[in-house]
């Protein structure tokens, strides 16, 4: 669909309850009463599946008509990689994402990868 | 123990290294908001409302590919779920707290101010519910104001070719996320799972709802295979299930506790 400036402001505060209403339902309700282990054991693996959904979708899917690419774009899986190494020794998101940035620059813009 | 500088200045302190990190984050979020059809202040806006940077860059990458709006805010919606459960671990802390307050705490809590806020409810007997929102509003400044300068000075830089390039950013800041997630081998193969999940269900369906469906399909494994490693009461002592330690060593966030 085509956004107009009206759409963003729309889009804006739908995206603002969407993503208030799962942060303070679970803090109304437990500040009072004890979390259920069913409700815990379940949300632990949505982050995880859903973050990995997502990193998939940008390296190995083409949005535009959602075909299999492969390992056409080396150069971001490259990265991705090396993203990871970064994050699991340093444990830091801001020095991740740089030298993703950084990475993936290199790659794709300075070797047409 | 003498106080030496007032309760802000301390606060601030503890926020400073995550505000810091903000900046070049929100800088690129800001331009891609910008690139996807944003104007400073509706990323001024949504950065301040929405206040999550995995929201936010999946708004500006969802703008690109022209998805509709029901799609986006439906992703929203189970990208930001996961808050249910920091909120839930949270909530033992900021009992006793008015609802308003509830309101105020729960809306400008993310990934990284809660990692910051838990540490120190957990370690330090003198962190306040109070202190704890006053670290989300810092964080909340620096994110709003970096989003803001960087979708005002986006459509100024000629940045069209490197698109791809900023919008690696998301791609890092969620690999970055599911490596802090993996906590054991259970975990691992959970991600795996959902990565061929994702794949399948994206060509299939051709539309974002797939990782929906790959999300719920892959996280509703996870939660049956755990079920079933525990009934049989090996929870501690099966492979699967055992706590894996990354080898950074853990931050110590402040020491103004100690004498």
């Amino acid at each position: 669909m085509h956004y107009t400036a009206f759409d963003h402001y729309i889009l804006v505060v739908l995206a603002a309850i969407a993503a208030f209403l799962p942060r303070i339902i679970p803090l109304r309700i437990f500040t009072s009463k004890e979390i259920p282990s069913w409700f815990n054991a379940w949300m632990k693996y949505v982050p995880v599946s859903l973050f990995t959904s997502l990193v998939v979708r940008d390296l190995f899917i083409n949005t535009h008509n959602y075909t299999f690419t492969g390992f056409h774009h080396i150069g971001k899986i490259l990265s991705a990689l090396i993203v990871m190494v970064v994050a699991y020794r340093t444990r830091s998101m801001g020095l991740s994402v740089l030298v993703g940035l950084i990475a993936v620059a290199l790659f794709t813009v300075g070797l047409h990868w | 123990m003498e106080k030496t500088q007032s309760r802000w200045v301390e606060v601030f302190k503890v926020a400073l290294p995550l505000c810091l990190s903000y900046v070049p984050i929100g800088f690129a979020c800001g331009i891609l908001l910008n690139v996807a059809g944003f104007n400073a202040f509706t990323a001024l806006l949504v950065s301040i409302l929405v206040f999550s940077g995995g929201a936010q860059f999946l708004i500006a990458s969802m703008l690109t590919t022209n998805s509709p709006m029901h799609t986006i805010v439906m992703m929203i919606f189970f990208l930001e779920l996961r808050y249910a459960l920091l909120g839930s671990s949270l909530s033992q802390y900021v009992r006793g707290t008015s609802k308003k307050f509830l309101y105020f705490f729960g809306a400008s809590m993310n990934d990284e101010n809660y990692a910051v806020n838990y540490l120190k409810f957990a370690t330090d007997k003198s962190w306040e519910p109070k202190d704890a929102l006053q670290v989300e509003h810092w964080t909340l400044l620096f994110w709003s104001v970096s989003n803001f300068l960087g979708a005002a000075l986006g459509g100024l830089l000629p940045i069209q070719d490197y698109l791809e390039t900023v919008d690696f950013a998301l791609t890092a800041m969620f690999l970055y996320m599911i490596v802090m997630q993996l906590r054991n081998r259970l975990t691992l193969l959970i991600s795996l799972l959902a990565g061929v999940l994702a794949i399948i269900a994206l060509v299939i369906m051709k539309s974002t709802m797939g990782l929906i469906v790959a999300t719920l399909l892959a996280s509703f494994v996870g939660f049956m295979v755990e079920e079933k490693l525990t009934k049989k009461g090996t929870d501690f002592s099966s492979p699967w299930l055992k706590r894996h330690k990354p080898k950074a060593s853990k931050k110590v966030v402040t020491k103004e506790g100690a004498e």
